[in-house]
């Protein structure tokens, strides 16, 4: 469906986009993850054809962008990462103005118009201006907007930023049936339980770069040492932090202030009770005990150093 | 097809917004009413102007009386005051009892000193009509003796000769010379005068429409920024359709506005304000077409040198005061000198203005050309120009 091929961008002489290569599969719901600055909206806005590429190549269904722009636009269907509606018109007149954009008749346009505020759960809104809804119903609309010519790849950038939790559940479970009715969705976030809830297969993206990608499994596999359990103790023994430094599942010790332990663990539970068992054994009592599993985020960490919301 | 689908939204836009409706529509229509009766004083509220004349001639002669005769009798709305010294006119105008003051010197007549004319500051107009009215009078007197000489000379020629005198040369030698001042005459009074003639109301109706059609220049190329910013814009390049497209939407939505615009200020004023428009409304029409068109070429060029909304929206207003305030809209074109006269006609308003008063008075086709073409030309010059830097979107 679409494919990306070393594709690089920079503005002003500084490289945003450091040579991205990607394929997605027809059907697939890619997540794109990474922190704010990454490049995904730059990467996005390269993919629909609204800036050109540096270098490489983009196709969607064998067609290069760039070069049969109309017949692409026609195919997908971009939520941008802001709210691009006209706030004085009503959610009905935004979802014809743009309909009608991608060449419905006006009959047309309406019968879908009425499905897509359907899809979206505000059809009892449709005659509401856009300036006098909340956060979460502007995002519904902005989403339905991208929907009404039927794309047959739907791009979301950053979706569910900034609007509470029944609207991001909503919209959530509206891409993941959208996908489970065969239509191909790419989605971009910085919240990892996002993508880790609708996407099977994921790229990390950071400076511009690819850090990691593949299946949710393939990811966590690269984890190393990506369960951690935090223990908070009455007494530092160093000979039990050389002693738990030996064992089996675990990666890395990381002795923090305050009494605190962190326990690095290839895998999980069933070496939690071997830690415990060893700190009775040492006389240590623990106070608090904690863990905290792995993740995307973890990976993220584990990767660049930094969390995805700095 | 889609350009009209963007043109349509615009246009609907702007009609749901408040502010915008507020200083478009209601704002002109509320000045017109304003300054077109406030002003009545100065432009006259019939056909002419009402003008209060102070004069004062040493010598009472012939010619003096002629002329003052003149002045009230030609249904020019003047009223004249003799003063009894000249001391006793300057006084006249210092406290502005009258708006003109006119001084016959000693032994005035067709070839010694000219009449001296002193207008008070705003009366500018009025003095101009005096002066008319002076040199014609001039003129004509001119014919007078012109005319008498020809008959004396002719007469004395053919006497002499011990011919008899020809009625039929002299008559046809009097009627060529007087015909000439009077087809002179013709083009003297009645040009100028056409221009005057508009009542207060009318000039500031069209005055106004030239004025506030003009703003849509600055909301057409806000309604620009706008989009960039809430990325409607970028979501349009997304659509299918070419950015070509895209500006040309932009043009005809800003275009179709300041019809949506003109017809109401059109409408409210030939209703509520009584203000007559002229007996051709196609020509109204035709000339606010090439208007609009001027505007929204303006509104293109507005949107590819300014940056965001705020900065379009104080270039666009200062833009439009200036060009308002040279373009006759705001203080009449007839009180200016002829310099700043020259000025006005650089800019597009006072195109319009001078149009519409012309077709409100009555004028043929052949006069619209010229201003038709200047409105095209601008909006032609102001795609071209802004095209080079608004095609980077
Ligand atoms: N038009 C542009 N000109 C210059 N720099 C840009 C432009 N667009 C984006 N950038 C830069 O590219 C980087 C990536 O931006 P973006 O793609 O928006 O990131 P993300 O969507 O992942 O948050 C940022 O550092 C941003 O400042
Ligand atoms: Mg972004």
């Amino acid at each position: 469906m679409l494919t990306l091929s070393n594709v690089k961008k920079s503005f002003d002489s500084r490289e945003i986009i450091k040579g991205v290569s990607l394929q997605i599969e027809r059907g697939e719901s890619f997540g794109l993850l990474g922190p704010n600055g990454a490049g995904k909206s730059t990467l996005i806005s390269m993919i629909c054809g609204l800036i050109p590429y540096g270098a490489g190549e983009i196709r969607i269904d064998g067609k290069v962008v760039g070069k049969q722009l109309k017949e692409i636009k026609q195919i997908i269907g971009v939520v941008p990462q802001d709210i691009a509606l006209y706030p004085s018109m009503s959610a009905m007149d935004n979802l014809l103005f743009w309909g009608k954009m991608y060449g419905l008749s006006g009959k047309a346009a309406k019968i879908r118009a009425q499905e897509v505020l359907e899809i979206v759960g505000l059809a009892d809104r449709a005659k509401g201006r856009i300036e006098t809804f909340s956060g979460g119903m502007k995002r519904r609309i902005n989403i339905g907007a991208a929907l009404m010519h039927r794309p047959q790849l739907l791009i979301m950038d950053e979706p569910t930023v900034g609007i509470d939790p029944q609207s991001r559940n909503h919209i959530l479970e509206t891409v993941k049936s959208l996908n489970e009715q065969g239509m191909t969705v790419i989605y971009t976030s910085h919240y990892m339980e996002e993508v880790e809830y609708l996407c099977k297969r994921i790229a990390i993206i950071d400076e511009g770069k690819l850090i990691a990608s593949g299946t949710k499994k393939d990811l966590s596999n690269r984890l190393a040492g990506g369960t951690v359990l935090k223990l908070t103790v009455d007494s530092l023994h160093p000979l039990f932090i050389e002693e738990l430094k030996t064992l089996n599942s675990v990666e890395k010790v990381i002795v923090k202030p305050g009494e605190e332990i962190d326990v690095h663990l290839h895998s999980k539970m069933e070496m939690v009770a071997e830690v415990i068992l060893l700190a009775s054994r040492s006389g240590i009592h623990i106070h608090n005990m904690q863990l905290q599993e792995a993740n995307l985020e973890t990976l993220f960490l584990q990767l660049t150093g930094r969390t995805l919301r700095e | 097809m889609k350009s009209l689908l963007i043109a349509v939204k615009d246009a609907k836009i702007h009609l749901k917004d408040r502010k915008a409706i507020l200083m478009m529509i209601l704002m002109p229509i509320l000045l017109t009413a304003i300054l077109g009766s406030a002003l009545k004083g100065v432009m006259g509220g019939g056909s002419m102007p009402e003008t209060v004349l102070g004069v004062y001639s040493p010598e009472s002669n012939a010619m003096t009386e002629n002329i003052i005769q003149t002045l009230e009798a030609e249904g020019l709305a003047i009223t004249v005051e003799r003063a009894g010294t000249e001391k006793q006119l300057m006084d006249w105008m210092e406290k502005k009892e009258v708006h003109v003051g006119l001084v016959l010197p000693e032994g005035w007549g067709v070839d010694t000193d000219r009449a001296v004319i002193i207008p008070i500051i705003g009366q500018e107009s009025s003095s101009l009509i005096i002066q008319q009215m002076i040199e014609t009078f001039a003129q004509m007197s001119q014919t007078i003796e012109h005319a008498t000489k020809t008959v004396m000379t002719e007469a004395a020629v053919m006497s002499a000769n011990g011919a008899e005198i020809d009625m039929a040369t002299i008559q046809y030698e009097l009627a060529e010379s007087v015909e000439k001042v009077v087809n002179e005459q013709k083009i003297y009074v009645i040009e100028p005068a056409k221009e005057e003639s508009v009542s207060s109301m009318q000039y500031y109706a069209a005055a106004m429409a030239a004025m506030f059609l003009l703003f849509n220049a600055m909301v057409g190329a806000k309604s620009f920024h706008q989009e960039r910013k809430t990325e409607t814009l970028s979501r349009l390049m997304m659509t299918p359709t070419s950015g070509h497209s895209i500006l040309a939407g932009k043009f005809i939505g800003t275009f179709l506005f300041a019809w949506v615009q003109f017809l109401f200020f059109m409408g409210a004023t030939h209703y509520l304000l009584q203000v007559d428009w002229g007996s051709s409304n196609l020509q109204v029409f035709f000339i606010t077409f090439f208007y609009s068109f001027a505007v929204a070429g303006l509104s293109m060029i507005v949107a590819a040198f300014t940056t965001d909304e705020k900065m379009a929206d104080v270039v666009g207003s200062m833009g439009v005061q200036v060009l308002a305030l040279l373009g006759g809209s705001m203080l009449p074109l007839a009180v200016f000198p002829e310099a700043l006269r020259k000025i006005a006609m650089l800019t597009p308003n006072s195109w319009a203005l001078t149009s519409f008063t012309s077709i409100m008075t009555g004028t043929d086709w052949s006069a619209l050309w010229l201003p038709a073409i200047v409105l095209f030309g601008v909006g032609i010059l102001s795609i071209f120009i802004s095209s080079f830097r608004l095609r980077a979107v």
